[in-house]
């Protein structure tokens, strides 16, 4: 890049900003919405990074300025820049904010553009050291900046043509493997097949097969990858001449990436704007190193923004897509929004708690502005039923209503929580999540103990750690362990529990791992049999037809289980368990398996991100990350920043639910209106306004039976009669709980809620909404009974239905349908039938 | 939608037969529910594959098929593939070279319009697993959940006359073996429609007819409430799912206004005679209602009229099990299946098929049962024009292992999809984007249909 054009920039630019700096002068800093001419004016710039530590012989840091407009926008406008180095001598910067290190030393690196100003420090070490060669870093980088390694070449499940790579080179070992021996790879053995013919060859570098293939010079069905001569061909060659070391033969540890960083992580951008990303790898000697070269890009959403090789985007149309980062080893993403225009007076929104600060934030960002808050009507029915399950009595309304307490939204909260519904609802949801069922627990006696323990738990608010303890390491013959014991006094296999444990309580889908590593992840089919092994010694005592009891014992008493050997079965030998990092459990340790286990899962990090997003999605009906449990590098939260806060909020709190849910329910984004307005129409993801969602079955179910006051599906006592309150499910089968998408615990639920014929078939001619309409002594009967007048009626279901009164217009025509009709009775079950099958009560909203 | 002329007044070029376009008999179909019956739909559509108009599945001679749902696994040495360690005695067919179990004397006169596949091999030994292994042509696998025949069937062929295109009947005991007859990922249209037990003296469809109490006028007036009501509500919100349920609405007071489906399903419009020859038990009445709902427009029927989880699962006292119980009504039921497929003239355009998850061992156990034994089985295939009256493979002298010609489930698969003109090498993309094959065989590979049937 030539100085003269940045100059040009530069120039034009600072005419600009030397006005807008009068400006400023003048104005509060909240006046600046606007300069006169109507273009934003830049106000202030910051480096990204901030700084850098470079190390090493002919280290390299790119910078990118960034300029804070009055629009609200921050634009790339490193190409504007001017870069002043304090020390010539130290280090050269070019254009485009590329600085290569000369020698050891510190310097400041100014920014300029117009009159405004930034500074970053740079300290340099170790510039004439080389550092050690590493095959992961420098082979590995090449495989994955050339897409050697991707999904849909040989880095797919099956590898392409015998040839397998990991993903990304997350497994470089195997990488190294296949290289320097040979062989065709089978996706289920450990043996190649086929010939086991090298595809390097050391005596004669240039003739090895993986230089032939990827240059083109022998057919290659990926086309060429890179030209002889060209770097990455010279690395290679080089590599292969040495003799194809791994890099760990000299004792010296090799330098590897623990991690990679995306700069900036979010961005917005106008229809004409740019985006330079800057990858910056974090290294297992503790420095960092620019990767912004070695990397590829790829955008989730091609229609939204675009990306090139050297990792500029641009926009397409408005939206929001992430831009997949892949190094060697590593994956990350950073969020791309593109908007159409900036608004002009973007209204002032304030913000109740921290989830608001984020979320409002990113709205602010993007430009849409949130709705309205909602009434206090769609209050109070949106946070009894997800708070409770349960629709607000008609009298409970009014009194909400009438209530002139400013906070009173926080005082019915605070009554939720504390009420027994409260119990009932959350005991089912726990419940369907830790699949409590008479098949499941292997008879009624024991879904009972197991579910009585989850209700417990629920009432005593207890920790989610030490709830998620007692599941997983469970022993003897009390509640949790009853969830080890199937139909028949089945054991669970071990690869399947440790698999659902992490899904229920990581969030992350391993099953992939069982038959082959992970094709999209760093999980590898080793990582998964390790950890599978701490369910090697569950066994059962006792024998069927009597009360049997669960431990681990590693010496096999059991009479089921009986040190249930894990093997693995691609190497077929017996896996000891082992931690994903690799540390296998010492000989002395191997006692209490799942306890080890259970305090790997409580303590990662993820286990508090997965429990936060599970119950997001709940109050909001989409997690931050979605499906709930599918967190995966590819699958980036919406909101990172606010899922991290959130999580340790919940740690800190002792993993307290009711907090967590406070927390939630008081912010304004989750008391926000229904109705969408001209900006946060099409958003899907951002939480500007509150996205209805349909009722899952029994909770919808229990509605109905509430408005009609018509009980009695599933006899019993009371505190039975509700569908949340159903211990095992499959004891009391229900047609309508059936096509509205009851679970059936067999596996981890994953409820779709979505429309269906027999739903539409249900309404129109089955029982719940025929039968319960007019039954003697329920709602209707009792209102006609009490010479009620049909207006009297119609207010009375709207209340208990909606927790609203009709609109003006709709009560005159409700009454002159009724008043039309010979048979009263009949017209009021129809309107009530029109009212349970309406969208607006089938929804949350 | 712009639909072209019905028909035009051209004619085709080799024949006789009025040039008509696929859609037009689509529609034909449709109009079934007007007095134009499936016997002359379908008779139209023979003399137009018989043109070689439309694409391959109206070439394809078969256009359904039932499934003879045998859960548990029957006994091949004593049923199929007659063995001197079974204690039934082999009898001869219609078929010379032929020879079947004593047990199936009925089925024995229809050894022509049968194939008996003598060398199944399959990969699974308990239930579950090889319930979906029989259903699906895939080992069963946490990481994702694979579509059944029949909702692959679905998707292929589409819906026919109004028909629900897929139907189990009645339900499969334990819900977690009925999910293996399910669509996944392929589509919730695709899922089974499930009936009761068709042998049930009160057999009736759910939600399918309208309570006494409420008229058609009725229905129209708690619609009118409803649009009032919801009107608001649907104003301010631009919602998906108001679409999907107004279609659905209105395609479920099509099906409880029209009798099509009710009819398809009415098993008393079947004379006494004719229930009778089924056999008035679980798996007669639910081949005799797979026959109506092919009739009428299904294209993938599960007669699982054997009750109870894993009826043929005769651990114990296997002979007096398949002698007393099982056997006889299969033999029943099957045999009057094929001669009334023929009867109507349905047969060539019928899949069917017998079979369980696996079969059983060669010998007896100490309980005078025989276990589980997926290692080498037998199961039959005819109807839709595909070859009866031979012997696919050969096990070894007890019945234990393949001696020849081994057929997985993905060549079943294969052939029936062949028969049906379907891609039988095709595959799906789960919505990660892994390739299903939808003929999945051994060791990864693609099963391939048998050449001798197809």
């Amino acid at each position: 890049m030539e100085p003269n054009r940045k100059k040009r920039h530069s120039m034009t630019a600072g005419i600009g900003v030397l006005a807008v700096l009068c400006v400023i002068g003048l104005m509060d800093a909240r006046g600046l919405a606007d300069d006169p001419s109507g273009e934003p004016t830049l106000i202030s710039l910051r480096f990204l990074p901030e700084g850098a530590a470079l190390w090493g012989s002919g280290a390299a840091q790119r910078f990118m300025v960034l300029g804070a407009y009055s629009d609200g926008l921050e634009r790339d406008v490193t190409d504007q820049t001017w870069f002043i180095l304090s020390d010539l001598e130290k280090a050269s910067i070019d254009a485009a904010g590329r600085l290569t290190a000369r020698a050891d030393g510190e310097l400041e690196l100014t920014a300029e553009v117009g009159k405004v100003t930034a500074k970053a420090r740079v300290t340099i070490e170790g510039s004439d050291e080389q550092p050690p060669f590493s095959f992961a870093r420098v082979i590995g980088g090449i495989l994955t900046k050339r897409g050697c390694n991707a999904a849909d070449c040989h880095g797919g499940v099956k590898g392409k043509n015998g040839f397998k790579l990991s993903l990304n080179a997350v497994h470089p070992r195997e990488d190294h493997k296949w290289i320097v021996e040979g062989g065709e790879f089978q996706v289920l053995s450990d043996e190649a097949s086929g010939p086991k013919t090298p595809r390097i060859d050391p005596e004669q570098a240039e003739q090895s097969l993986i230089l032939l293939k990827a240059t083109g010079e022998a057919a290659h069905g990926g086309g060429r990858r890179f030209e002889t001569g060209s770097s990455d061909y010279q690395t290679i060659l080089e590599w292969v001449a040495s003799g194809a070391p791994y890099g760990a033969e000299s004792g010296e540890e090799p330098v590897v990436i623990d991690g990679i960083e995306i700069l900036p992580r979010e961005s917005v951008l106008g229809p004409d704007g740019r985006q330079q990303l800057l990858v910056t790898a974090r290294l297992s000697n503790g420095r960092r190193e620019d990767m912004t070269d070695q990397v590829t890009y790829k955008s989730n959403n091609k229609e939204v923004a675009r990306v090139n090789a050297d990792g500029v985007v641009e926009p397409v149309k408005p939206g929001e897509t992430a831009i997949m980062v892949r190094a060697a080893g590593h994956a990350a993403s950073a969020r791309i929004g593109v908007i159409a225009q900036t608004l002009a007076n973007y209204p002032e929104v304030e913000g109740y708690n921290v989830i608001d600060e984020h979320v409002f934030g990113k709205l602010r960002k993007f430009n849409i502005v949130p709705s309205q808050l909602c009434t206090d009507a769609e209050f109070v029915r949106r946070v009894c039923l997800d708070v409770t399950g349960t629709l607000p009595p008609g009298h409970r309304v009014r009194e909400f209503l009438d209530d002139p307490d400013p906070d009173k939204r926080n005082k019915l909260i605070g009554v939720l929580l504390a009420s027994p519904e409260y119990v009932d609802y959350w005991t089912y949801r726990f419940a369907d999540l830790f699949r409590v069922s008479n098949y499941g627990q292997s008879g009624s006696k024991y879904a009972a103990m197991y579910w009585q323990w989850i209700r417990n738990s629920v009432a005593e608010n207890k920790p989610y750690d030490q709830i998620a303890m007692e599941r997983i390491a469970a022993q003897g013959f009390d509640g949790p362990s009853r969830h080890y014991y199937h139909i028949g006094g089945e054991l669970p296999k071990p690869p399947n529990e440790m698999a659902e444990q992490v899904r229920v309580f990581l969030g992350r889908r391993l099953d992939c791992a069982q038959c082959h590593n992970h094709p999209y992840e760093a999980w590898s089919q080793d990582q998964f049999w390790g950890l599978s092994a701490f369910y090697g010694d569950l066994t059962r005592l006792g024998h069927l037809g009597i009360d049997m009891v669960i431990i681990d014992d590693p010496a096999g008493h059991g009479e089921v289980g009986a040190g249930q050997q894990v093997i693995h079965p691609r190497t077929k030998q017996v896996v000891l368990p082992t931690f994903p990092n690799g540390r296998a459990l010492s000989a002395a340790e191997r006692v209490d398996l799942r306890g080890h286990f259970a305090r790997w899962v409580t303590e990662h990090p993820y286990f508090a991100e997965a429990l936060v997003n599970r119950i997001w999605s709940i109050f909001f009906g989409r997690g931050l990350v979605e499906p709930v449990d599918d967190f995966r590098s590819t699958n980036p939260p919406s909101h990172p920043e606010l899922m991290a806060l959130l999580a340790e909020e919940f740690k800190t709190s002792g993993y307290d639910l009711k907090h967590l849910m406070r927390l939630i329910v008081q912010s304004k984004t989750y008391q926000l209106s229904g109705l969408p307005n001209d900006t946060n129409r099409e958003d899907e993801m951002n939480y500007s306004w509150h996205r209805p969602r349909p009722l899952d079955a029994e909770v919808l179910f229990d509605a109905i039976c509430q408005v009609t006051d018509v009980y009695g599906e599933f006899g019993g006592a009371h505190n039975q009669r509700r569908a949340v309150n159903l211990v095992a499910p499959d004891l009391h089968p229900l047609r309508f709980l059936e096509v509205y998408g009851q679970s059936d615990r067999m596996v981890v639920p994953e409820r779709k809620n979505e429309a269906n014929l027999d739903q539409a078939l249900h309404m129109l001619a089955g029982s719940t909404y025929n039968e319960k309409l007019g039954r003697d002594g329920g709602r209707l009967d009792r209102l006609l009974e009490g010479e009620t007048s049909d207006r009297e009626i119609i207010n009375a279901f709207y209340m208990v239905a909606y927790a609203r009164l009709p609109g003006p217009d709709e009560t005159g025509v409700l009454e002159a349908m009724i008043a039309e009709r010979a048979d009263r009775k009949e017209a009021l079950e129809d309107m009530v039938w029109a009212m349970m099958t309406s969208r607006e009560f089938a929804h949350n909203n | 939608m712009n639909e072209p002329d019905t028909m035009t007044e051209s004619t085709c070029r080799n024949c006789n037969t009025p040039e008509l376009k696929r859609r037009d008999f689509l529609r034909v179909g449709s109009l079934s529910l007007f007095g134009i019956g499936m016997g002359q739909f379908l008779a139209v559509q023979r003399a137009l594959a018989a043109a070689g108009i439309g694409d391959a599945t109206d070439r394809a001679k078969a256009q359904s098929c039932i499934l003879l749902w045998l859960q548990g696994g029957p006994s091949h040495v004593d049923l199929w593939d007659p063995k001197a360690n079974s204690n039934f005695r082999p009898i001869s067919t219609n078929v010379d070279g032929i020879r079947i179990s004593e047990l199936l004397p009925r089925v024995a006169k229809h050894m022509d319009k049968l194939a008996v596949i003598r060398s199944m091999h399959t990969e699974e030994i308990d239930h579950p697993e090889a319930i979906h292994y029989a259903m699906t042509g895939h080992r069963q696998n946490p990481a994702m959940q694979f579509p059944a025949l029949g909702s692959i069937l679905s998707r292929e062929l589409g819906e026919r006359a109004g028909i629900p295109p897929y139907v189990i009947a009645p339900q499969i005991d334990l819900k977690l073996y009925q999910d293996h007859f399910g669509a996944q990922f392929i589509g919730a249209e695709y899922e089974p429609f499930i009936a009761p037990d068709p042998s049930a003296e009160d057999f009736q469809l759910p939600d399918l007819s309208l309570p006494k109490s409420v008229s058609v006028e009725r229905v129209e007036q708690r619609r009118a409430f409803r649009d009032l009501i919801e009107k608001a509500y649907r104003q301010k919100r631009e919602i998906a799912e108001f679409g999907k349920m107004d279609i659905f609405t209105a395609k479920a007071l099509e099906m409880i206004l029209s009798d099509a489906v009710k009819d398809a399903f009415d098993l008393s419009q079947e004379t006494e005679k004719t229930r009778e020859r089924y056999g008035k038990h679980g798996i007669g009445q639910s081949a005799l209602l797979a026959r109506r709902l092919v009739e009428a427009g299904s294209r993938f029927v599960t007669a699982a009229g054997y009750r109870g989880v894993n009826p043929w699962d005769s651990h114990a006292q296997n002979d007096s099990e398949h002698r007393d119980k099982l056997a006889p009504p299969l033999d029943q039921a099957l045999s009057t299946l094929l001669e009334d497929l023929q009867e109507r003239g349905l047969l060539e355009s019928t899949v069917v098929i017998a079979m369980g998850e696996f079969g059983r061992t060669p010998h007896i156990n100490p309980d005078n049962g025989r276990d589980h034994w997926p290692h080498c089985w037998s199961m039959v295939i005819g109807g839709g024009g595909l070859r009866g009256g031979q012997v696919i493979g050969a096990s070894d002298e007890r019945g234990a292992y393949v001696a020849e010609r081994m057929v997985t489930m993905g060549d079943l698969f294969a052939t029936i999809y062949k028969a049906m003109g379907i891609d039988w090498e095709k595959t799906y993309m789960t919505p990660i984007g892994r390739p299903i094959k939808l003929a999945n065989s051994i060791d990864d590979k693609t099963g391939a249909p048998l050449e001798e049937l197809v």
